[in-house]
């Protein structure tokens, strides 16, 4: 095995066990007389609703007095019943605990418990009460200003029926910042309501320093209430930290939709790019273009797992040793292709279609027959798995900035093959006027073979960019097929640039109307723009110069 | 006998092939009532109630492909979206058959029902009413068709365009149709249908009956299109093929012609979908999905195009093997398909009723290789 894999098994256990020995530690200390702590779990195991909810809130406000074993016992003790770990028994309740069970009331282990010990019962309501008290619990006994983050970030959720005034008395005993950060959200309700004005201008510069809707509701909320005890100074804060906040709100809902397009439009690009050369070079579709898709894909997937076999050190780096198979796999099958049927029927681009359609389904019916049907799974490293909040609730994800980024990459390659190569030299000169081309020495037939690959290759490379953000299966490039097709209508035939632009636009139409109007209708409305574009513009966006 | 036989022809030859396949059907047409009904059911030679609804759905499959190869063979426009006209009709006739069995009683379909509906919405109203529904297909159809038609060939989308065009078409009304609040029962589709005429549709009268109507009306068409192909229509159609330029040139307004052969090929496939879908007893979006569009044009180019009894000798083909193969061995079906639209496409590419191709590849075959020997 290799060593990566032994310093995460090795940290994992070391990890385990110290959780295991402060639990064990904890709740074996006996603190409260064991009469209280059997009253207690007796309430939890069998008790009513309401109260269970009582027994929580005392233990609560006994907690926040009792010195710091007591508090760590009453942490352990309420995670653990959240948690769903609690063994009911007729006189006390068990834990397992390290491969034992541990006695919550006389911190005794057992090797085994009675049968009749049984889980308590939590419903979806008391899960609902249970949890709000559990991160107050938290947050009073935790000593790591990042578990108290966390309980704080809970309770900020919701406050349940824990009362905020016993809140605010943690919250003036704080001393880490970020900790009394996220209570300030947590009081902010309590401090709009109480009628005091220090503690509501308090609230609303609170909420003004947090640009989400949550807080522009709340101040929509409190703007809203005709409540005498506002005074004329709260009113003018709360409503120019409101504009504020809705200003920006508003800014980040429109940059999100915007990167959304531009994440959509750069898959749209990577899949249309090919079949825009491929077009614009022969006036032939290539339906199986959206199986080349497919099979860089799954030449991505094939690396993956060859790496994790071989040598797992470089799994992190899947994505990028995979880029010249998943290029080079559909490339050799597109060559093939093109050598076995496409140059048979260069007169007759009807028949190519149907033939490329035939190509296509039998791509999709050897994958389903050799590897299966079910979707593949990726391994998502590291460094792709977050993403960081540029300002308000606009975030950034890696993996879709990735996507971007090899569009980016693709299209600059792209531009670098066509204009300052001797292939793509050829490749313009064919697309411009074949015959004439031919006069002059090109060799067109090779120039269209070379092209194919080409192009069947950045399929291939979409493949890959896909592989991040999409379910990978034998079936998942029929709906791209349409898409990216539509993109080289608008774009002019044989421009990339055309289908850059066309991309990134119908990616934006597409991003602008989903969120409101759902999937399908964003595909009908883009459908009948293209259609009602193609009345005005039938030669798309960038029509081709040159004679015919 | 010659005058009648020449006014079938349409032209002023006869035409042995095409009357050989006219003939097949009109074979069809009655031999299915002697064998499916009367007493030579039970003999060895009848036909059991699946047999007779494969016939029948063949037949339909086959007026389908005879309104494609119309468009395709003849104006030379290749639609991947014929499958949208045929689910017009399939599910027209569809509500008419659920509005049937809801006459005099209450209540909705499990698919309204599920939109919160109490009754049936102004739409469906009037679909009791056979006449209405048949109507409703033919003008629904010509009205969806000439939208299409209108606005591609005004811009002169030709050719992969327009292709891919009607492809994107059937594929959005997919989507939309796939939704269960368009209120046409989502990917399940509309089913439960009891009756159709006062049969039932179960029973073997019916799928005697609706299987000999479908020939019947193959047959019919197959004639009345042939009258009106090999006529002037049919050689200003060849000709748009050919050359839509020297036509327009020549003063012909092609955008009109073609517009009004499309309607009328889509208004064909919507009749068939209307026959279909009391077969197999269900509309759904399976008849929107693009594969089956594609289809269609792979029963006509394995057939040949341009023929009309080509697209239907391909459609009869192409299903009896699939239903076959579905049967006993559906691994292997996509393979065929694959196997054989390839040699159709590169080898026999006008499909089996020119078999030329085969014999020029063969002969250039031959003597390229004797050239070789000598050399």
């Amino acid at each position: 095995m290799h060593r990566q894999y032994l310093d995460m098994l090795s940290a994992i256990v070391i990890a385990c066990s110290l959780m295991f020995v402060t639990v064990s530690n904890a709740l074996a200390q006996p603190i409260l007389e064991p009469w209280d702590r059997f009253e207690i779990v007796k309430v939890w195991c069998s008790g009513e609703r309401e109260a269970r909810i009582i027994s929580f809130q005392s233990l609560l406000e006994d907690v926040v007095d009792a010195d710091a074993p007591a508090q760590q016992w009453a942490a352990n003790l309420i995670g653990e019943y959240r948690d769903g770990n609690f063994r009911c028994a007729r006189d006390t309740v068990y834990i397992p605990n390290d491969e034992q069970f541990l006695d919550v009331i006389t911190g005794d282990r057992f090797k085994a418990i009675p049968d009749d010990a049984e889980k308590p019962f939590l419903n979806i309501p008391l899960r609902r009460a249970l949890a709000p008290f559990a991160s107050a619990v938290q947050l009073v006994a935790a000593e790591a200003p990042e578990e108290r983050l966390l309980a704080a970030q809970g309770l900020a959720r919701t406050l349940g029926d824990v009362s905020p005034a016993l809140i605010e008395s943690i919250y003036r005993q704080e001393k880490d910042m970020q900790v009394a950060a996220a209570l300030e959200d947590v009081l902010v309700p309590a401090w709009l309501k109480s009628g005091d004005t220090d503690a509501q201008l308090k609230a609303i510069s609170t909420l003004a320093s947090n640009y989400t809707r949550t807080s522009r509701a709340a101040l929509d909320k409190f703007l809203d209430q005709k409540t005498e005890n506002v005074s004329e100074a709260v009113r003018t804060a709360a409503e120019s930290a409101r504009s504020s906040v809705h200003w920006v709100v508003q800014l980040s809902e429109v940059m999100t939709v915007a990167y959304h397009g531009l994440s959509y439009g750069s898959v749209l690009f990577l899949a249309a790019l090919g079949l825009a050369i491929i077009f614009g070079l022969m006036g032939v579709i290539n339906l199986a273009q959206a199986e080349f898709v497919m099979l860089g894909a799954y030449a991505t997937w094939f690396v993956q797992e060859a790496l994790r076999a071989l040598a797992p050190g470089l799994l992190e780096y899947y994505l990028f040793i995979a880029i010249p198979f998943a290029f080079l796999v559909p490339a050799l099958v597109g060559a093939f292709m093109e050598w076995s049927i496409v140059r048979h029927l260069y007169s007759r681009p009807l028949l190519t279609l149907l033939a490329t359609w035939a190509v296509s389904l039998l791509l999709i019916n050897l994958v389903r027959v050799t590897v299966g049907t079910q979707n593949l799974s990726f391994f998502t490293p590291e460094y792709l798995k977050s993403g960081f909040t540029v300002f308000g609730e606009f975030s950034i994800t890696w993996s879709r900035l990735l996507s971007i980024f090899f569009a980016g990459i693709t299209l600059i390659g792209t531009l670098f093959v066509i204009y300052r190569t001797r292939f793509g030299l050829r490749m313009r000169a064919t697309t411009q006027h074949r015959q004439m081309a031919g006069c002059v020495g090109v060799s067109t037939r090779r120039t269209d073979a070379m092209a194919f690959a080409f192009g069947s290759g950045l399929a291939g490379i979409a493949g890959l960019a896909l592989s991040t953000i999409y379910n990978v299966n034998p079936t998942m490039g029929t709906s791209l097929i349409i898409d990216s097709f539509i993109v080289v209508v608008v774009g002019g035939v044989g421009s990339v640039l055309g289908t850059a632009l066309a991309a990134l636009g119908i990616g934006q139409l597409n991003a602008i109307i989903e969120p409101q109007y759902g999937a399908v209708a964003s595909k009908v409305l883009v459908l009948l723009a293209v259609i009602l574009f193609i009345q005005q513009k039938p030669n798309g966006l960038f029509p081709r110069k040159g004679r015919r | 006998m010659r005058q009648f036989i020449l006014w079938i022809c349409g032209g002023s030859k006869i035409d042995r092939r095409y009357l050989v396949v006219l003939g097949l059907i009109a074979l069809v047409t009655i031999g299915l009532p002697l064998l499916g009904l009367g007493s030579l059911a039970s003999s060895p030679l009848g036909l059991d109630g699946f047999q007779v609804n494969m016939v029948g759905q063949v037949m339909a499959f086959a007026l389908l492909a005879m309104a494609h190869d119309l468009v395709w063979g003849y104006a030379g426009y290749l639609s991947l979206g014929h499958g949208l006209f045929f689910a017009v009709g399939g599910y027209l006739i569809g509500m008419h058959m659920i509005k049937l069995s809801y006459v005099g009683e209450t209540g909705v379909p499990t698919f309204l029902d599920y939109m919160g509906l109490t009754e049936f919405p102004a739409y469906w109203s009037g679909f009791e009413y056979f006449g209405y529904a048949f109507l409703a297909v033919i003008v629904l159809s010509a009205l969806v068709s000439f939208l299409i038609g209108f606005l591609a060939f005004r811009s002169r989308v030709v050719g992969v365009y327009f292709s891919i065009l009607s492809q994107a078409f059937v594929y959005v009304v997919m989507l939309v149709m796939s939704r269960n609040d368009t209120g046409f029962g989502g990917n399940n589709g509309i089913a439960d249908f009891q009756t159709l005429f006062g049969f039932s549709l179960g029973s073997i009268e019916f799928r005697v009956a609706i299987a000999t109507i479908s020939a019947l009306i193959l047959m019919i068409a197959l004639i009345g299109l042939r009258r009106l192909t090999t006529g002037p229509l049919g050689k200003l159609l060849v000709g748009i093929r050919d050359d839509e330029d020297r036509l327009q040139v020549l003063g012909y307004e092609t955008l009109w012609v073609k517009t009004g052969i499309w309607c009328l090929s889509a208004m064909l496939a919507a009749i068939a979908g209307l026959l279909y879908v009391p077969q197999i007893q269900v509309a759904s979006p399976q008849l929107l999905s693009p594969i089956f569009s594609i289809e269609i044009a792979v029963w006509v180019a394995i057939g040949g195009r341009g023929y009309l009894y080509g697209a239907i000798i391909g459609a009869i083909l192409v299903n009896v093997v699939k239903f076959w193969l579905t049967r006993f061995m559906p691994e292997l079906w996509p393979f065929i398909l694959t196997g054989s639209v390839l040699f159709v496409v590169v080898v026999l590419r006008n499909g089996l009723m020119d078999p030329g191709p085969l014999f020029t590849r063969a002969k250039f075959l031959m003597s390229w290789r004797a050239k070789k020997e000598k050399v």
